[in-house]
């Protein structure tokens, strides 16, 4: 069976705006889901395993960021809506088919997040109440795991949107009189492993790089001696993350892309962009290493927006490669363009006058920081 | 029939997303309410200088963050992930028509979500005038938001003028989208009422102060149950003609909508002797009962605001089983199967001697043995009618239906569903695809009831 045979229709309204506006908001959107959800994805099970086993400063780095947790949790989750939103405008014709073969266990995503979510509070208000069972420990460890299990099934959702290939032997495997019964994963896939753990290695130096930023700007209350751990844990674990990314990525690139895949990102003035993509995280280190005396609020500010540059060079060239990928099979540039501009110029302004109804609140928590406590 | 359908025994796919919006609108409404009344109450405490009051508010506002900004929030999200998948053809149409309509309603979802911590985690930190703004900025988010997605949800029911214009505007300020935001923002107010019932008879002690959270309490919720009758009216009186059909034809939906009216009734009684007349009154038992009466009728509501648009999901746009209403003529002269992605793929995959090049013979559907003929007609089920029938036993299984019918009579239902009920989508097929689903149909239909009398002889 062709998989190009399973691509339904385009949809006759059209895209409501030029292609390259639905991936850009649909790349930004990922990057900036993606800060957040590094922090729970690698941070969360690195906190409640060092809330046990680590030393003074160590347990204080966990309770530091556990605290935070629901926190970042809520605004990862609003921030994942957008590349979702986009995907499913441009996407569509595979987004769907791919989310319904593994019907299940995409469903399933939504009653594990609520169960993770509700696990975090429960761990982080027994951790404020100091009555931190070994049951609500349980509980903390089993969410840390959940979220990387959800990982793993995003993985395989966006691997199976562009390895058609795997259609067909999917739903003959799993249908009941040709509909779709919705047990499959993309596990045959060879892109899958690498993907799910190269998202692991950077959410490490993501973890890292928050613990810098986080010590410089939101750790006045501590004592001298965590803010001089501190930057030196996170070295530590920004090499290790950076050494998993690169092992990951190098198996990714080198062990998976098919040969139209490599010569594109490998050769040709893309070129710059992976190897952009592939050295960018040494910048963070560096910046990290600069500060393992002791951390600084511009360079912490620094450490930051390249980290947030890794996550942003990361996604613009996952999106150049999922688009090589889906050449094969359908071109998404080439839809017709339905322009709904006063929607969209609505959206634009309140999206503007959102961002600054934030930044006042943001100014206000900032005042009131400064207060004596 | 563009994507691939996905088979969930018993239930039906898109009957999960009953469920999953049944579980979210019960908290979304209360988010909305919820955020009013702190933002208000907030304000008043402050004014009134009521430090237990403000005490309660405190421990309401992480009662309202744990259920709001946590299951709220996902049960949203659960949504989107249902709809993709139960009803793909609609969510592409929706989401091509109305992208910018959610991304408005996330950027107020953001400014919810950081006012609600900002507003609880820095309760005592900051000014009591900055505090309480940051109260009516969620307050206001959260009610723009539920605008924002009603303008989306109302469009399904009655799209108005936007199949003759494809206006964004025109699609969102449809005729229901008043009625609507009317009844929801009601509904957002006596829910939330209920709610701080529920806390505050579990969680204040002091008499004086329930009293005075019972109180303040009770305007909003019967100002919110006015406004719940009137926008109810008003969702009635724009309804399509199909819908108000569909809503008088079915008698759950009479028994339904009924039990809304009621329930309204009696919350509506029980607010003005309890909490407004009578604030002592109000006990933890009570409170219960309220609450369940309230969830019984925003989830009712609910209900029927979704069954009476059979047989559309999209009012005119898009059919009950995932079809555009213009691919039915081309679909009953090339056959379902052809038309279909998926279903020609199987076809092609498992029964290549029926096809002619690249296209399906129907005449040679009826060729193939009798037991792939009913195999074929299991497909042709699950494609068009497994979206709001289970087979065999389940939600409104079909075998039960046409127990005891003789193929006969299964043909002519197959050949003219939208004539035996207006509110089914007519057969989009041809004659040869309908005689498949009639002998698959026939294969499962239990024989009529034995032992009943009719007066002929025993």
């Amino acid at each position: 069976m062709d998989p190009t045979d399973l691509i339904g229709p385009t949809s006759p309204l059209g895209y409501p705006a030029p292609y390259w506006f639905i991936v850009f908001f649909k790349t930004l959107g990922f990057a900036l889901h993606t800060l957040p959800m590094n922090l729970w994805y690698a941070g969360l099970i690195l906190a409640v395993v060092l809330h046990v086993l680590g030393g003074e400063h160590a347990r204080r780095w966990a309770a530091r960021l556990l605290n935070q947790m629901p926190i970042i949790i809520a605004l990862g989750v609003n921030l994942g809506i957008v590349p979702l939103l986009f995907t499913q405008v441009a996407y569509y014709r595979v987004f769907y088919p791919a989310t319904i073969l593994m019907a299940w266990p995409w469903f399933s995503i939504f009653g594990l997040l609520t169960l993770a979510y509700y696990g975090v509070y429960i761990y982080v208000t027994a951790l404020r109440r100091e009555r931190l069972s070994f049951l609500r420990r349980v509980v903390g460890w089993v969410a840390a795991l959940v979220f990387i299990a959800i990982g793993f099934l995003f993985a395989n959702n966006f691997s199976l949107m562009t390895h058609l290939e795997a259609w067909p032997g999917l739903w003959q495997g799993t249908n009941a009189a040709g509909a779709v019964t919705g047990g499959a994963l993309n596990t045959g896939d060879p892109t899958l492993w690498p993907r799910w753990l190269m998202m692991f290695g950077l959410a490490l130096t993501t973890t890292a790089a928050y613990t810098v930023v986080d010590a410089a700007f939101f750790a006045g209350r501590e004592s001298e001696a965590y803010r001089h751990w501190a930057p030196g844990f996170a070295l530590k674990l920004y090499t290790l993350g950076l050494i998993w990314f690169a092992l990951s990525g190098t198996w990714y690139v080198f062990g998976t892309w098919r040969p139209e895949v490599r010569a594109l990102m490998l050769g040709g003035p893309l070129v710059i962009l992976t190897a952009l993509t592939a050295l960018a995280p040494g910048l963070p280190w560096l910046l990290i290493l600069a500060q393992r005396q002791g951390v600084t609020r511009r360079l912490a500010l620094f450490t930051g927006l390249a980290q947030f540059g890794v996550l942003a060079l990361n996604a613009i060239s996952r999106q150049i490669v999922q688009n090589a990928e889906l050449s094969r099979f359908l071109d998404v540039t080439a839809e017709p363009v339905n322009l709904q501009l006063s929607p969209l110029v609505v959206f634009l302004a309140l999206f503007v006058i959102g961002l600054g109804i934030v930044a006042w609140m943001v100014r206000q928590v900032v005042i009131a920081e400064r207060q004596p406590a | 029939m563009h994507y691939p359908w996905w088979h969930v025994p018993f239930l039906t796919s898109p009957m999960l997303i009953g469920i999953v919006s049944l579980l979210h609108v019960i908290v979304s409404h209360y988010a909305v309410g919820g955020g009013l009344f702190l933002a208000v109450e907030t304000g008043y405490a402050y004014r009134t200088r009521n430090a237990g009051y403000l005490a309660y508010l405190k421990d309401h506002a992480w009662f309202f963050i744990l259920v709001t900004v946590v299951y709220g929030a996902i049960t949203g999200v659960g949504i989107w992930w249902t709809i993709g998948l139960a009803s793909p053809l609609a969510t592409e149409t929706l989401i091509h028509t109305f992208v910018f309509g959610w991304g408005m309603e996330y950027v107020f979802f953001v400014l919810e979500i950081v006012s609600a911590f900002i507003f609880y985690y820095y309760w005592g930190r900051l000014a009591p005038q900055t505090h309480t703004r940051i109260g009516w900025i969620y307050a206001i988010s959260a009610w723009i938001s539920l605008v924002l997605i009603t303008g989306i949800t109302a469009f399904m029911l009655n799209t108005g003028a936007w199949p003759q214009n494809r206006d964004f505007w025109v699609g969102f300020l449809n005729p229901q989208f008043v009625p609507q935001v009317l009844a929801r923002t009601g509904g957002a107010f006596l829910l939330a009422s209920l709610y701080v019932y529920l806390h505050a008879t579990f969680k204040v002690k002091e008499v004086g102060l329930r009293n005075l959270i019972e109180s303040r309490s009770a305007r909003p919720a019967l100002a919110g149950a006015i406004l719940v009758v009137l926008g109810g009216l008003g969702w009635y009186l724009f309804l399509p003609e199909s819908a108000r059909a569909a809503l008088v034809a079915a008698s759950a939906l009479n028994v339904l909508m009924v039990l809304i009216f009621a329930v309204t009734a009696a919350v509506f009684v029980m607010l003005y002797l309890g909490p407004y007349r009578n604030p002592g009154w109000l006990s933890p038992g009570f409170a219960i009962l309220f609450f369940g009466l309230g969830l019984a009728a925003i989830t009712t509501g609910e209900f029927v605001r979704e069954a009476v648009r059979k047989p559309y999901i999209v009012y005119n746009v898009v059919m009950s089983n995932q079809i555009l209403p213009e691919e039915i003529p081309a679909l009953r002269k090339s056959g379902y199967l052809e038309g279909g992605t998926w279903t020609k793929a199987l076809v092609a995959a498992q029964y290549p001697q029926v096809m002619n090049g690249d296209e399906i013979e129907e005449a040679r559907l009826l060729a193939l043995p009798e037991a792939d003929q009913v195999r074929l007609g299991q497909v042709l089920f699950q494609y068009h009618c497994n979206d709001c029938h289970a087979a065999e036993v389940g939600y409104s299984a079909v075998a039960q239906m046409i127990r005891g019918w003789t193929p006969d009579m299964i043909r002519a239902l197959v050949q003219q569903p939208e004539r035996v009920n207006f509110f089914m989508p007519p057969w989009a097929g041809t004659p040869e695809e309908a005689e498949l689903l009639t002998k698959y149909l026939a294969a499962i239909a239990p024989p009529h009831p034995a032992g009943m009398y009719y007066g002929n002889q025993r």
